[in-house]
């Protein structure tokens, strides 16, 4: 580098001079401030003031660019004047507008893939604490969710289907040009000039082994050249609560006739008792096996005709849901940026801050992020660049997904309202501490006969462990990454960047010392630090250079990885009260750590053409060798070749006076996947860690494939984009099919062989759909404007090769020919109006046992056959939007929606168990149930024995169609010649609302659960309403 | 100009020679926490630390709480029996004696758990006949994968079929003796037997008494292996002299009567022959049965009782009395201390005074009713100083060596279960229990279907194998 530098000092400058002039827009001659100019080929460029006036040193012979937004980019060749005045035109579809790809940018026109492209605008009308949720309902055929109210969780995003089994189907993130390795819950929106989303082959190639579920490119915001310093300050505070209601649930009163009647029916029916001995046994067994009595005093609340005795009375009703959720979250945010440039330097320095309560009491998320990003041209030939950011947050992550026994939703869906909030005696009496103070009941008090012991979820208090319990994680995020340009001629430039990332996760867990399970040992603290570094290195070379028609684009890369988890973690038990730190432990209870690393080296080359502007011609291709394979298998390559034509520029259509823009582009290639496999997947290892006592012991790690390979993706796409009648209508369509071949697949093994699977390299599966995006300019005034959009996707999953003819995984049954997402469950067949009994669906088979093709039905469930019931995949997902302003209002709406799939309800199921198990939360949809001969219902008899009727079957499988308001804001910005006055360029006051309106086809559950289509007692996302202030200087 | 241009080619050109050390570049990340085949079969630590490995996995978490260990394959035989009354929570459908369909947690992991324990064994024996090892420490280490291998068969054995007794040509579940990866057709009670003998057999011939500690297998584990599965065959001449030999012969020298209310929880009790210990840092938690649930004391589960018409048959001097008034009334009323519960609490698996009554069982089975009744006597004597010998013999002292059985290890490894089963007797009930219930014998709830997840992937094994069961 030194040696580089001394070269080139040698350097001598071109005569140069000074042009100056004002940039007007041909249409309303007004003045266009902000418009860029740029010097062909080189960096040097800047951006004009308020006056649309700009001033630049060039050499005579260059080319000046002027562009903006929505006019057509204009090009002026210096001469001898030293005034260069522009007026540009419209230009309808921001043809021109530099769009950020794979390792580069393209103008908008000369994309010959599929890129979607999200500006800093669209996401702002969002209120995301997790940037990439702003692409649910934005661009078509990604499918996005948002499992959980927890903030600081990030959705599941697929990028057209699902393309992997067993890797991982997550997109690749790509922050300003380099993989992201952290958590993306780091990043605010307000950073974020661009977020786009490539889909199809040719905008991914160049991304190779890691590009086959799609990528996902943010960029941060730099500051423009020539522009004063830019303040800005906004301030949003809101309230938020749960955005969909629960299941109901029933009261104590009930809780304790309709347990009475699961006891009587079970000892009638199943054991077999006389009508009179199961009603008295009933009555008499009650509150023994509940072990808890909520009428104090009275031994049998329940008579042997199952009503209430008189002078039953309640002396607690535990409302659960009150206990664990809140009823108004708060939100605030804050953010400041301040942005500008001088003629060779442009910065971005922002800070923001968020506060974010959950729906879970307890639960939230509080980040301050920083960014600099800094860029500058030394001299004509080298720029210089750094982006650099910090990012810390800290999330209190009380357990509300799941079945551990203090997971909040299915505490509320599990626990009755006949164990108490806090600590009874036997009479019922409250009992208090030393202090006075009530004590949470963890259902665990032993030796006291009544209101002692839970038979459900003992030793734990889901609305206790909230405050007596802490799980922590703490995030700290530190990236850098710096570039060096150099500018040998004006079509062959050199770029070398060095990245590098510190993402330090701080996990504690805190179990209290006196109560719940870690209590016999005193408390448990239990840490973890894991760093995460990356340090990624790439040199191009790029060449572009105009011959006449003929344009040509050439990228040359190479490109080095290394991505490296260095884990620790410590847990100790015996605390005092209060303590809550390793070194008040009395007992270590364990260590552990370890280092993953993975490497990748690659090269790559991107090489464009076109002819006239009219027709394009791409082809990309990158190596790359991986360390997760053995050395045998490790290289992989990866390609692609697109090409478009813009037929509005053809003779016979340039005239046309409705259509302004057709282009059509098609593209294939193949590219891989080698994610979410682990770090060796290849071997067969003996597993350390399985000590016994002071012996030091391994154990043999599952079955491997010493072949495994790359999973590959072959994608074709074709499209088309218009804009019709004047810029009044603009849209795009696509076709896409996307095949993953060898997919990297655990292929279930009988279970007897001691491995359940095994991973290989089998199978393959399609991903095929239509992509649709429309934009109407319904009103474009001045004054008044009003837009509309809408797009929607529409996307089918299926496998086109197995390795068996098919199999059974989870609530799904794989099978040549189906989506991997088809439930594959047993049909329930309704109630028995005879016995009350469930029925299922079975085959009837013939005299050689094969079925029939008719179907009976069978009460015993294990008999039942499965059948294919819908999927999981939605058939349609998409959104719409629309912007109105008038005068100094603003206002604008954002819905999402997804139609066609099912959902299979286990924490309803759990609720329609029908008292099975003793002391269980139900559903008040159990008034419905069987209860005589005779009675015609599609709910079960209430049965205190072990039974199947809530065993997995369509019963609890339900439609998922749902219809979100995402987003709604009004804004309202004060005149200018009102703030001028105070220095203020702009005020804008805003009210916002986000997921206020949910309509969804099941009730009681957040419709956005998984890709999966199955529930895990899931938190509700919330809607929240807040209000914003926007201030800029 | 142009020299700039050259220098940027030369730049590139030179990142471009990386590409030689690409290959080294990639090689470097290597696993850090695991180790390959040749340090485990290179020597006899290495062998040593992979059968501690698989002993700790004995008793690790596996699925659910009730479903994790060797101790919740016994826990669940414990449960289903008369001696004791669960109230809710874990293992109320194994008290049910209906949690067998081939869906159910319970049937998935009773066969799951010693499959996956087998195939370390497998590889273990064949790791260690295939090493360089020297050929006492070959047929040593190898022994020790055998017992083991023969342990998991056993339960398997027991837990899919109905006992040898009833047929042996009954089918039973898949033999592994190798790495497979296909699935294997169902095999017969008798050859899943001769493979358990002949594992055993050649565990005690090349076994002495010395190990790593009490949870490895030693001569004594492997004889008292043998000895449990001569008796379910019905050989009572060999469980008369495996049991005989893994007690030692001695009765009193055998026995710690003093240590039997310590709480069940600590390995070094001298009659303890196998177990899985556990401390602080290597803890199963709350999945350690039956301590968290029999215990109603310290907080865990605290969710079983004991039957009263059981713990009436304890005199008050009896050593082995641990039973106590709860204060609940109807079925909660009798606890135990037996099992002291705590994370650090060890798990019994095998203990002495088993061998002595299988010596006594078998020479009564062999007509030495003199014999069996003074070795039955020796052993209440140390139990209770006060203990009478009783005038019993025939059918009568036939159930009085039964009834001791379960006085002494109930709530071990299910000894009523395994008595009921194997002499194809049943299961009764008394009407306190909060299910009463008759088990016929050899009734269907003795035995659990082929889990569905095993049908669905091996080509040898369909629906039809749950027809009848």
């Amino acid at each position: 580098m030194t040696l580089f530098m001394a070269f080139v000092m040698q350097f001598s400058l071109a005569q140069e001079k000074t042009v100056s002039g004002t940039v007007t827009s041909a249409a309303d001659g007004l003045p266009v401030p902000g418009a860029s100019v740029i010097v062909k080929g080189t960096a040097r460029g800047q951006q004009t003031d308020f006056d649309g006036k700009y001033s630049i040193k060039v050499n005579a012979g260059e080319t000046l660019v002027f562009s903006f937004l929505s006019l057509r980019t204009t090009e002026v060749v210096v001469g001898s004047s030293n005034t260069i005045n522009v007026a540009l035109t419209e230009d309808v579809a921001a043809l021109d507008e530099v769009i950020v790809v794979a390792y580069g940018t393209q103008t908008a026109k000369s994309i010959v893939g599929s890129v979607t492209s999200l500006s800093a605008e669209t996401i702002e009308k969002q209120q995301v604490t997790t940037v990439t949720s702003a692409i649910q309902g934005t661009v078509s055929g990604v499918n996005v969710i948002t499992s959980g109210g927890q903030p600081g969780e990030n959705p599941t995003i697929r990028i057209r289907g699902i393309g992997s089994i067993n890797a991982s189907a997550e997109p690749l993130i790509v922050l300003d040009g380099v993989p992201f390795n952290g958590n993306i819950n780091s990043i605010s929106g307000d950073q974020i000039e661009s977020m786009n989303v490539l889909k199809d082959a040719s905008s991914t190639a160049l991304y190779g082994s890691r590009a086959a579920n799609g990528v996902i490119l943010i960029t941060t915001k730099k500051g423009a050249l020539n522009s004063k310093p830019t303040l800005d300050i906004s301030a949003v505070t809101g309230f938020a609560e749960p955005a969909v209601a629960m299941h109901e649930t029933i009261g104590t009163n009930d809780f304790m006739r309709y347990t009475w009647e699961a006891a009587r029916n079970s000892n009638l029916y199943v054991r077999n008792q006389s009508a009179a001995d199961a009603a008295a046994n009933a009555s008499s067994s009650i509150i023994p096996t509940l072990g808890y009595n909520p009428y104090g005093n009275v031994a049998q609340p329940v008579d042997v005709n199952g009503n209430l005795v008189p002078g039953a009375n309640l002396l607690w009703e535990t409302d659960w849901k009150d206990a664990i959720l809140r009823k108004a979250a708060l939100r605030s945010e804050y953010s400041m940026s301040l942005s500008g440039g001088g003629a060779d330097t442009r910065y971005f320095l922002s800070a923001n801050y968020l506060n974010q309560e959950g729906t879970v009491k307890e639960s939230d998320f509080e980040r301050i992020t920083t960014r600099l990003n800094l860029e500058s041209s030394v001299n004509k030939w080298l720029t210089v660049g750094l982006n650099s950011s910090l990012s810390t947050s800290q999330q209190n992550y009380p357990e509300q997904s799941g079945s551990s026994y203090q997971s909040s939703i299915q505490w509320i869906y599990s626990m009755s309202s006949v164990y108490p909030l806090f600590r009874r005696d036997n009479n019922g009496g409250l009992v208090y501490d030393n202090f006075g103070n009530k004590i949470y009941d963890y259902g665990a008090t032993t030796g006291q006969s009544v209101n002692g012991t839970r038979p459900l979820l003992g030793n734990e208090n889901a609305a206790g462990s909230l405050y007596n319990y802490e799980t922590l994680n703490k995030r700290t995020a530190l990236t850098a990454n710096g570039f060096a340009k150099l500018d040998f001629t004006d079509d062959l430039s050199f770029k070398s960047t060095v990245s590098y990332e510190n993402y330090l996760y701080d996990g504690f867990d805190y179990a209290a010392h006196d109560v719940g399970y870690a209590a016999s040992v005193g408390g448990r603290v239990s840490q973890s630090r894991n760093i995460t570094t990356t340090l990624n290195f790439t040199n191009a070379l790029n060449y572009d250079k105009t011959f006449g028609d003929h344009t040509i684009q050439a990228t040359g890369i190479f490109e080095t990885y290394q991505m490296k988890i260095d884990a620790l973690g410590a847990q100790g038990t015996g605390f005092l009260p209060g303590v809550k730190v390793l070194n008040g432990s009395t007992t270590p209870e364990s260590v552990s750590g370890y280092i993953s690393e993975e490497r990748l080296t690659s090269y790559l080359g991107r090489v464009g053409y076109n002819f006239q502007e009219k027709y394009y011609i791409e082809g990309s291709f990158r190596r790359d060798g991986s360390s997760r394979f053995a050395k045998e298998s490790r290289w992989g390559n990866f390609y692609s070749v697109g090409g478009s034509w813009i037929a509005s520029s053809e003779s016979f259509l340039e005239n046309s006076n409705w259509l302004d823009f057709l282009k059509f582009r098609a593209s294939y290639g193949e590219l891989g996947n080698n994610q979410g496999i682990g770090y060796f997947p290849y071997l067969q290892l003996f597993q350390t860690g399985w000590n016994e006592l002071s012996n030091t012991g391994v154990l043999l790690g599952g079955v491997t494939d010493p072949n495994l390979s790359w999973e590959t993706s072959a994608l074709f796409n074709v499209g088309m984009d218009f804009t019709l009648f004047n810029n009044t209508i603009e849209g795009s369509v696509e076709y896409y099919n996307k095949e993953s071949l060898d997919l990297i697949y655990s292929q279930p093994l009988p279970i007897s062989t001691g491995n359940s699977s095994i991973t290989t390299n089998v199978g393959s599966l399609s991903n095929k759909g239509v992509e649709v995006a429309l934009l109407g300019r319904i009103i474009k005034g001045n004054n008044v404007s009003w837009s509309a959009g809408l797009n929607f996707a529409f996307t089918t999953n299926e496998i086109t090769e197995l390795t068996q003819e098919s199999f059974i995984n989870g609530t799904k049954r794989w099978e040549v020919g189906r989506s991997l997402y088809d439930f594959y469950i047993q049909e329930w067949a309704g109630v028995d109006p005879a016995d009350g009994y469930g029925m299922w669906y079975k085959d009837v088979l013939d005299a050689n046992g094969n079925p029939t093709g008719e179907r009976e039905t069978t009460k015993n469930y294990s008999q039942a056959g499965r059948y294919y019931q819908g999927s999981s995949l939605p058939d349609v997902t998409g959104g719409f939007n629309t912007d109105l302003k008038v005068g100094n209002f603003d206002f604008n709406m954002l819905f999402n929606f997804s139609l066609g799939a099912q959902v299979y309800d286990s924490s309803y199921a759990g609720l329609m168990d029908g008292f099975s198990n003793p002391g269980y939360q139900a559903s008040k949809d159990i008034a419905g149930r069987w209860q005589q001969p005779g009675d015609v219902t599609d709910i079960p008899l209430l049965l205190n024995s072990q039974n199947d009727f809530n065993a997995t079957s369509t019963r609890f499988l339900f439609d998922n169609d749902y219809l979100r308001m995402r987003a709604v804001t009004l804004g309202y910005t004060l005149p200018s010649n009102a703030t001028k006055n105070l220095f203020i360029e702009k005020v804008r006051v805003y009210l916002r609302g986000d997921n206020l309106l949910t309509w969804s086809s099941h009730k009681g559950l957040d419709p956005e659960q998984s890709v999966s289509g199955t529930t895990d007692s899931r938190s509700s996302l919330m809607k929240t309403v807040s209000f914003g202030l926007n201030v800029k200087f | 100009m142009k020299k700039i241009t050259k220098l940027g080619v030369l730049l590139f050109a030179g990142a471009l020679t990386f590409t030689g050390c690409a290959d080294r570049f990639l090689d470097e990340p290597a696993p850090t926490e695991a180790v390959s085949e040749s340090v485990i079969f290179g020597s006899r630590t290495g062998v040593e630390a992979y059968i501690s490995g698989i002993q700790r996995r004995a008793r690790a978490q596996f699925t659910a709480t009730d479903a994790g260990g060797v101790n919740s394959l016994y826990f669940a035989r414990t449960i289903k029996g008369n001696d004791f009354i669960h109230a809710t929570s874990w293992w109320s459908f194994d008290y049910a004696n209906d949690n067998r369909e081939p869906t159910y947690r319970r049937t998935v992991f009773t066969w799951q758990f010693p499959y996956y324990m087998i195939n370390q064994t497998n590889t273990l024996i064949n790791g260690v006949e295939a090493s360089d090892l020297s050929e006492i420490d070959k047929a040593e280490l190898s022994a020790q994968g055998k017992a083991l291998r023969a342990f998991y068969y056993f339960q398997l054995a027991q837990e899919f079929q109905l006992t040898y007794a009833k047929d042996p040509d009954a089918p039973a579940p898949p033999i592994y003796t190798d790495l497979s990866l296909t699935g294997n057709p169902m095999s017969t009670l008798r050859e899943m037997y001769k493979l358990i003998v002949d594992d055993l057999t050649f565990a005690v011939a090349n076994l002495d008494n010395s190990r790593l500690g009490k949870s490895y297998v030693n001569a004594q584990v492997a004889n008292g292996l043998l000895a449990r599965v001569y008796l379910v065959m019905e050989n009572w001449e060999g469980a008369e002299l495996a049991a005989h030999n893994a007690y030692g012969g001695d009765v009193n020298a055998a026995l710690a009567p003093n240590a039997y209310k310590d709480g069940f929880g600590d390995i070094n009790n001298p009659e303890w022959i196998w177990g899985l210990p556990q401390s602080d840092d290597q803890s199963n938690y709350y999945y350690n049965a039956p301590s968290a649930f029999v215990d109603l004391v310290n907080p865990a589960y605290n969710n079983v009782f004991v039957n009263s018409n059981f713990s009436d048959t304890f005199s008050e001097t009896d050593a082995r009395n641990t039973f106590f008034n709860t204060g609940y009334s109807g079925f909660r009323s009798v606890g135990t201390s037996k099992f002291t519960f705590a994370f650090d609490s060890d798990i019994v698996v095998m203990r002495t005074p088993e061998m002595i009554l299988m010596e006594a069982e078998a020479k009564f089975r062999q007509g030495d009713q003199l014999g069996a009744h003074e070795l039955l006597y020796a052993l209440q004597l140390n139990r209770d100083p006060q203990a009478v010998k009783s005038t019993n013999s025939g059918a009568a002292l036939e159930e009085e060596i039964l009834l001791e059985r379960r006085k002494e290890m109930y709530g071990e490894f299910g000894v009523e279960w395994f008595d009921a089963r194997r002499l194809q007797r049943g299961i009764q009930r008394t009407p306190n229990h909060r299910i009463v219930m008759d088990l016929a014998p050899n009734d269907k709830a003795f035995y659990l279907k082929i889990p569905q997840r095993e049908i669905d992937a091996n080509d040898n094994i369909d629906d039809s194998v749950n027809a009848n069961r």
